[in-house]
């Protein structure tokens, strides 16, 4: 029976790739219902200064089909984890600028414990294996962000 | 006589640092059946040499998941060279 409410569970999450402002209000209101009591929401946004240079905007790329489906593993496991009801998981491709939005996350749950320790999982798990890269431009040049490598299986013969 | 290894079709995709240096996002290329994943990445590195020193700073993946890099490939596979991931 636990199966069947996590299967529904993530039906009722939305994850998206976005090309336009990411609308934080309408994405808490998706995952606020009557069984829960909390909301926690994570707001990754264009800071202004990047290794002492300063930012004059960022470029965001994604390999999207594939960037959805390891947004799903993750909603996945963050509902096998923690009791939690709705996550929403919103990335921002293209041209951003100083102070918007690249990443938001949310995440409902009957108990904040839960709803905390999601969230946090969520991001930190998002920035290792999602295939979403950050360009940094500044006045004087631009670099790609240096970026963490996704985990992956040592030898195809390992596998069973 | 000797026996003729087919041929099949791959797509093969190329993303962020990997993509500007290349100048390819998506090409599809033909490769002798049970060539892997490594071996695709040596046909690039020999058109493009400044891949072979982002060989170890690179993944790999197969139909969108993380692979080996002695994967095989099989006809149709969707093969995607990836730098390390800066999202969020």
């Amino acid at each position: 029976m636990a199966g069947f409410f996590k299967v529904k569970a993530l039906e009722e999450d939305k994850f998206e790739l976005v090309r336009t402002a990411v609308d934080a209000v309408a994405l808490v209101r998706h995952v606020r219902a009557g069984q829960d009591g909390a909301i926690v929401t994570f707001d990754g946004f264009v800071r202004n200064e990047s290794h002492g240079r300063e930012t004059s905007h960022l470029e965001y790329e994604a390999y999207e089909s594939m960037a959805l489906g390891k947004m799903k593993e993750i909603a996945a496991q963050i509902h096998e984890k923690f009791a939690i009801h709705r996550v929403v998981m919103v990335h921002r491709l293209g041209r951003l600028e100083i102070g918007e939005t690249s990443v938001f996350i949310a995440v409902s749950a009957p108990h904040r414990g839960a709803a905390f320790d999601a969230c946090r999982f969520a991001i930190d798990t998002l920035k290792k294996t999602v295939p979403i890269w950050k360009k940094e431009y500044f006045a004087d040049g631009a670099v790609w962000a240096d970026g963490e490598l996704p985990p992956t299986p040592p030898s195809a013969k390992s596998a069973s | 006589m000797p026996s003729v290894v087919p041929n099949i079709r791959v797509k093969v995709l190329f993303f962020g640092r990997l993509r500007e240096l290349t100048g390819l996002a998506e090409e599809a290329e033909e490769l002798p059946e049970g060539a892997t994943l490594a071996h695709v990445f040596e046909r690039y590195a020999e058109r493009y040499p400044k891949l072979v020193g982002f060989r170890n700073s690179m993944v790999v993946s197969r139909n969108q998941e993380f692979a080996a890099w002695d994967t095989r490939v099989a006809a149709g596979d969707e093969i995607a060279f990836l730098p390390p991931v800066s999202g969020g």
